[in-house]
């Protein structure tokens, strides 16, 4: 071995590697074969300078797909047609793009062979660059992008020498602005934008760190950025598989889709969405929308138990309620007798076996390989189909395809006997097939072009491949991101079942819950939502983030689009003795402060008015600022300042009723502290007010929570309340939100009745301390 | 007006509050509630709901299975479909699809009682509309029978199906469905409907006494017994046919010891008893009055028993002058049986006392040994107290025999109905012995007695009973009397009207013995039984002869037939063409119905229906058209097909039957 390994050092020394560089490659496993291939191709052609490099570039770079065109590459590369790294590159590009169809003028012409670029042809390119971007450059001196200019010159001469280029550029540009002075090496200064807010007296929502800035990037941005493939060129991805059929199946899907993406959101249909189904959500629609494809809503119901109407009902509303339309819904189940199909199609190819092994067997790490691997492909094809008749216990048998998975898993199962009634195929099937056999299955029969799947599935990607090659149909390409988590909570619907049957919470849509519905109960707009998943980007990587994330996204929203109202959640009574009229009045208040474009409405003045409890204090603490007997406080919108003039308390003790006088505030001696909100002539409203449900951020964890998920529990979480609101909140529609005034925004809740209208609480005007 | 306000205010506050205590208050009571049926019970509950919802879902897809396996293409070709069996299939796949909630949801299908609404009718939906109710959920039997119609999977007979009244859903049969079966019968014959699996069947029937003569009781036995074989043997069952003869007990010990007075010699010459009843007569009266001979006839028995050469060569050549006549008998009435007496399970009687005796099933019950059955107050007597044994403990020895050495798998006895208070205690105490179990079938075909036109117990004129030589003597009379009444002899050669005279004789014992209801008393009538209108065997015989008339009319030879219907299809489009062959199609459903309960007047009123409705399609559809010269001119080859297949399926009801149709009569 060690023999071996210091003869490849030697040979790849011989190309140009430094000694370390050589025993870095060896650690490649793959390039070190790539590379042994291609000096194997020209061992025996002198190689000149460089040119030894250039076929470690192509190494290095090359692709499986193309590995039987490389030595083609090579030949070029040897015979120094192939000179620099920017046309081994593009020999890569064409022949990736053109596996079966080289032709060699097109290749040389695609390289740029043959083609020499002067010295002189760059300098004009870059005088030309250079005069046409003058003045920025003169103004900005050495903080000039030069990268943009070399760009451009690159782009018209494409096979200019990058060095010459960039030295070029130096030179010309030293001449223009003469050496570097001192200011040019000065930290520059930040432009600071000054926010000049309007300055309002009450509270006003506190931009904090997690604040979602308003010009943060819109889904659509975001999916617009996306480096994917384009429909058709599934080939140019990495680790897809390329077989004989590849271009013929290509071509018919190219038919079928009209070249347009098509990608698909398959949730399970035993459950309700919740949060990151959310991202997957909006992924996949966004993804679509913003190619101009479609997206379909696809029911993964491969497992029949626990299918139930209102899950199935529940997932379209809420994808919709995100403000996407799925193109068509489709169903797993739609395929079984295609799937069935199939799945004899891999016995008769020897594909697939009937195994007896049971779920235990089959579990673990490095479990044995299945004994019945090689039965005969009649056997299985008999036993196969006793499985489908109802002949095999339920566990008796599996079909399993001849396949390894990435981490070395044998076999992966594709069908199992399960004696239970599908929601839509009746007492039709017995067997029902895996995630693993379908879903790769019903995206080639759906044309799907992107395959967007979670992170977990990416050692499932072999699979995915081998099988529709197996069968050989269209094969989608398989593309990852990291799944969304989100701390103090759990979404796994066997635990928010438990907490529903512990009573704990009230249904899937309570709002302590990050379901989707229960998110919508409590007033998250969908587009808080959206936004605060495409904050979160189409990275590789596994995001959790705390609710106190994605709360700022929603009170970021709320605030321009909640209107504001007043009500107070505990009231207390306040008569005016010397209230100035003889009856009601109205005051008028601004749907929203800063847009008085966008309206206002009236609400009662009268003798007697209701104020938040809190905002009184007999004899005031230090830092009180509201209304003691001894100091005054203003009235939001009304225009009057408070004295107090007696308390009345009852037997209790309590103070049940504020006596005041009241002054206009202009005439007020002293200007107030504060100005509080207030109610008069109001309507009684019941408020919910939740607090997190877990106490801890990972309740799943035994290590965080040693007594399991249901010992977390808050149960104080939610507090009921009755208070009083101004009547204009009288016509409010359900979802309907609102900015209370100083305390919150609040959503009104489907309880609401006739007879009372019911809020929820959605989010505090500020975060909540302590999380 | 401020405070009242306010009042009003606190007051609504307050209404609103007790709102929400007693919605809190009703929303805890319903928790109790659902939480009080106790949490390990309903576990249980739920445990076993939830199996149960997958033995039924596997129970709907095999029955699939097994309705497609059965629709392949591949039918078993030595097999008559059963539309009944596969509509049943059919619908119980379509009713635990359509309803998997439900717990062995009865499958009823019915023949329709009106061809407007369809042939045969499922009557599911009203007993499932009733298991929904009482399972609180409201479901319109009407719907159910939507939804069951929905999922009823495709099947050749079918032709269309509809919901109709309160939830029927109507099957309306495809002709081309009955074309293809009746057609079929050409090339294979009339086939028996397909049975789960061929069975071992031993019929114990007939069974006289040995030294007395048959008479009129062992009749119905000799007559229901041979049908049941026939049919089982039709249906591919491996049957034995048992003679259980009455050849054991202590009649014999008087009975040798007279022969050893009478022939002293008889061990070397065959001794030349004629007439045995007298014989048994003379030994009678001197076993009664003669105090020494009794004591000899003793000890006659208990040598025979133990088996002494010459005392059992004396009881074989008594039998063998019982067995003579009895073959006589059995030749006239065209039966087969195989004798295995009492005497066969000597040895084995004893055997089985000792294994009662030793798992403790016995009784000491006043000397004697007693055995109890479950819930039946009367035992069965196993040992008597002289230490005897008795019937039941013969009968336990056979049951015992046929189980565990002949390795039967379903016993039929075939007696008159007072013996089935007998054999419900052999087979519960056979039960009980573990003798037999579930796997196994036991029937005891019983019958009534036979009696005379004075609804009297048929006696002769003397008062003696009817020897069945005797009742076989005058029924040959009386249907030669009838024949020549109707001037048949002037028709037939002397042998035509030989064989017409016997076919018509036992034929019409036979057929109005099987015709009735064979749990009630029957009145036996020449007069009746010779009639030839109404459901008799001399209506059955003539109109056989005149169906194999018309092909014979028509110059077709029954090779010309089978050739025919190669090219040429059964006629079905006539409405009477159809009712008939929708009956002939029946044929199996039929035979599975007699299978099941054993009785054999089903079979006799299917073949008076075939007839009927042969006369209604005669009468209405020409089969071949005559100038008036009598010269042929139009011969309608699917209506003699259809003529040819109903004296096939009648020829092969007849057999079953015992009925020997001839050419001519």
């Amino acid at each position: 071995m060690a023999l071996q390994d210091e003869d490849l050092i030697k040979s790849f020394m011989s190309i140009g590697l430094s000694e370390q560089k050589a025993k870095e490659t060896l650690k490649n496993v793959n390039v070190t074969n790539t590379l042994k291939l291609l000096l194997k191709q020209v061992s025996g052609v002198a190689l000149s300078e460089g040119t030894g490099m250039l076929i470690y570039h192509l190494a290095t770079k090359t692709k499986p797909q193309i590995c039987e065109h490389l030595p083609f590459i090579a030949k070029y590369i040897a015979s120094k047609k192939l000179d620099s790294t920017v046309r081994v590159d593009k020999a890569i590009e064409y022949v990736l793009s053109h596996l079966h169809s080289i032709k060699d003028d097109e290749f040389e012409k695609f390289c740029g062979v043959g083609i020499v670029v002067t010295p002189e042809q760059i300098e004009k390119a870059i005088e030309k660059q250079i005069a046409s971007v003058k003045n920025e450059l003169l103004e900005k001196r050495y903080r000039y992008n030069t990268g943009l200019l070399m760009q451009k010159v690159r782009t018209e001469l494409p096979w200019a020498d990058g060095k010459a280029i960039k030295s070029e550029v130096d030179i010309q540009i030293l001449d223009l602005l003469g050496p570097k002075v001192e200011a040019d090496l000065a930290p520059v200064a930040k432009d600071k934008k000054v926010k000049v807010a309007a300055k309002e007296k009450a509270p006003e929502v506190k931009n904090n760190v997690n604040t979602a800035s308003s010009n943060a990037l819109s889904i659509m941005d975001v999916m617009k950025k996306l480096n994917f493939h384009k429909p058709g060129e599934n080939f140019k991805t990495d680790g897809y598989v390329v077989t004989e059929r590849t271009q013929e199946l290509m071509k018919q899907h190219l038919k079928l889709t009209g070249g347009k993406v098509k990608t698909r959101f398959p949730p399970e249909p035993n459950g309700i969405l919740h949060i990151g189904h959310a991202k997957a959500i909006n992924i996949n629609f966004g993804y679509a929308a913003a190619n101009s494809g479609t997206c379909y809503l696809r029911y993964d119901d491969t497992n029949p138990e626990k299918e139930e109407e209102k899950f199935f009902v529940g997932i379209k509303d809420i994808v919709e309620w995100l403000g996407y339309k799925p193109s068509k819904v489709t169903h797993s189940s739609d395929n079984f007798d295609q799937l069935y199909e199939w799945a004899v199609q891999l016995i008769k190819a020897d594909l697939a076996y009937v195994c007896h092994q049971t779920a235990d067997e089959m579990k673990g790490f490095n479990p044995p390989p299945s004994p019945y691997r090689n039965r005969p492909i009649e056997e299985s094809l008999q036993l196969f189909e006793d499985m489908k008749n109802g002949k095999m216990d339920e566990g008796a048998a599996t079909l399993r395809m001849k396949v390894t998975l990435e981490e070395g898993k044998m076999d992966p199962v594709a069908y199992r006997v399960k004696y239970a009634p599908h929601h839509r195929t009746g007492t039709k099937w017995c067997i029902y097939p895996t995630y693993d056999y379908t879903h790769c299955l019903c995206d080639s029969i759906e044309n799907i072009t992107h395959s967007l799947c979670t992170k977990e599935f990416q050692s499932r990607r072999s699979s995915y491949y081998w099988l529709c090659n197996a069968l050989n149909i269209y094969c989608p390409v398989q593309w990852e991101y990291g799944r969304l988590n989100v701390n103090y909570t759990v979404v796994s619907k066997r635990k928010i079942a438990k907490l529903i049957e512990e009573n704990i919470v009230n249904d899937w849509d309570d709002p302590r819950l990050y379901t989707l519905t229960a998110l919508r109960r409590r007033g998250f707009p969908a587009e808080a939502i959206n936004n605060f998943c495409a904050q979160l980007g189409v990275t590789g990587a596994q995001s959790t983030v705390d609710p106190s994330m994605l709360e700022a996204f929603v009170r970021d929203y709320l605030n321009n689009t909640a209107p504001r109202v007043m009500a107070v959640l505990d009231p207390l009574k306040i008569t005016i003795t010397n209230y100035p009229h003889d009856k009601a009045t109205t005051v008028e208040v601004p749907n929203f402060p800063n847009k008085p474009e966008a309206g206002n409405h009236n609400v009662a003045f009268d003798r007697t008015i209701y104020i938040e409890r809190d905002d009184f204090m007999e004899v005031g603490e230090k830092g009180y600022r509201r209304l003691t007997k001894t100091q005054s406080v203003g009235l939001r919108h009304a225009g009057y300042v408070l004295d107090v003039t007696d308390v009345v308390k009852n037997k209790q003790g309590d103070v049940v009723e504020v006596v005041c006088n009241c002054t206009a505030v202009e005439k007020a001696a002293t200007k107030p502290k504060a100005f509080i909100h207030w109610v008069s002539d109001p309507v009684s409203v019941e408020i919910r007010s939740y607090a997190s449900l877990f106490k801890h951020k990972n309740p799943e964890d035994p290590a965080e929570v040693p007594g399991g998920f249901l010992s977390d529990c808050n149960l104080d979480s939610l507090s009921i309340s009755t208070g009083y609101a101004d009547k204009s909140i009288l016509t409010a529609k359900i979802f309907e939100k609102f900015q209370f005034e100083r305390l919150g925004f609040f959503s009104v809740d489907p309880d609401t009745n006739k007879d009372m209208i019911v809020f929820n609480k959605t989010v505090g005007l500020k975060e909540d301390a302590g999380k | 007006m401020d405070n009242l306000n306010e009042l009003y205010r606190e007051t609504d506050l307050q209404e609103r509050e007790i709102k929400n205590l007693v919605r809190q208050v009703e929303e805890l009571r319903n928790a109790i509630k659902t939480k009080s049926a106790g949490p390990n019970e309903c576990a249980e509950v739920a445990n076993l709901s939830t199996e149960n919802i997958k033995l039924n879902h596997r129970l709907a897809i095999l029955q699939s299975a097994i309705v497609k396996e059965m629709s392949k293409g591949k039918k078993d070709s030595s097999k008559m479909e059963s539309i009944q069996e596969i509509l049943t299939s059919l619908f119980s796949t379509a009713i635990s699809s359509a309803f998997p909630d439900l717990v062995d949801a009865p499958t009823v299908i019915a023949l329709s009682k009106d061809p407007q609404f369809g042939d045969y009718q499922c009557n599911s939906a009203m007993g499932i509309a009733n298991t929904y109710k009482k399972l609180g959920k409201a479901l319109a039997p009407r719907v159910i029978g939507s939804k069951i119609l929905e999922c009823v999977p495709a099947h050749p007979l079918i032709a269309n199906m509809t919901v109709a009244g309160p939830g029927f859903v109507n099957v309306f049969l495809d002709k081309n469905y009955g074309v293809n079966i009746l057609t079929d019968i050409f090339e294979h014959g009339v086939l028996p409907p397909p049975i789960d699996r061929k069975q071992k069947v031993l019929v114990d029937f007939s069974s006289p006494n040995i030294a007395k003569e048959m008479h009129v009781g062992h009749l119905r036995s000799t007559i229901i017994g041979e049908s049941v074989c026939r049919l089982l043997e039709y249906l591919g069952h491996d049957v034995k046919r048992i003679n259980h003869v009455g050849d054991w007990g202590t009649q014999f010990g008087m009975l040798i010891a007279h022969l050893q007075d009478k022939f002293p010699d008889y061990i070397t010459k065959s001794p030349p008893i004629g007439d045995l009843q007298s014989f048994y007569k003379e030994s009678k009266k001197r076993f009664d009055e003669d105090e020494e001979f009794k004591k000899r006839a003793y000890a006659c028995v208990v040598k025979l028993q133990a088996f002494d050469p010459d005392y059992s060569k004396a009881w074989q050549l008594i039998c063998d002058v019982s067995r003579r006549e009895f073959q006589k008998v059995y030749d006239r009435l065209d039966i087969t049986i195989e004798e295995k007496g009492e005497s066969f399970y000597q040895s084995r009687m004893e055997k089985v006392v000792k294994e009662l005796d030793s798992k403790n099933l016995l009784e000491l019950d006043d000397g004697r040994k007693i055995m109890w059955a479950d819930g039946i107050n009367i035992p069965m007597t196993i040992v008597k107290s002289d230490g005897g044994f008795t019937y039941d403990t013969s009968d336990m020895a056979a049951i015992k025999y046929r189980i565990d050495e002949e390795k039967m798998d379903w016993l039929i006895y075939v007696t008159d109905v007072g013996q089935a208070t007998h054999f419900d205690l052999v087979f519960n105490c056979a039960k009980k012995a573990k003798i037999l179990d579930n796997t196994k079938r036991v029937d005891h075909v019983g019958f009534g007695v036979v009696l005379g036109e004075d609804k009297k117990k048929f006696k002769t004129r003397s008062g003696d009973t009817v020897r069945l030589i005797d009742l076989m003597d005058e029924g040959l009379k009386r249907s030669l009397d009838k024949l020549m009444e109707n001037g048949r002899d002037k028709v037939l050669t002397p042998e035509e009207l030989k064989s017409a005279q016997e076919s018509v004789a036992y034929g019409c014992i036979k057929y109005a013995d099987l015709s009735q209801n064979r749990i009630g008393a029957y009145v036996f009538s020449f007069d009746k039984m010779l009639e030839d209108k109404g459901n008799t065997a001399v209506y059955l015989l003539y109109a056989y002869t005149r169906i194999k008339s018309i092909a014979r009319n028509a110059n077709f030879t029954s090779e010309k037939i089978k050739e025919l219907a190669k090219t040429t299809s059964i006629s079905l489009d006539h409405e009477k063409e159809w009712k008939l062959g929708k009956t002939l199609l029946r044929f199996p459903d039929v035979l599975i119905k007699i299978s099941s309960d054993l009785y054999l007047h089903h079979l006799c009123e299917y073949v008076y229906e075939v007839c009927t409705n042969f006369s209604e399609f005669y009468d209405n559809c020409y089969c071949i058209e005559k100038d008036s010269s009598g010269d042929i001119i139009k011969v309608n080859v699917g209506r003699i097909l259809l003529a040819e297949a109903t004296a096939l399926i009648m020829a092969k009801c007849f057999h079953i039957l015992g009925l020997k149709p001839v050419s001519r009569m």
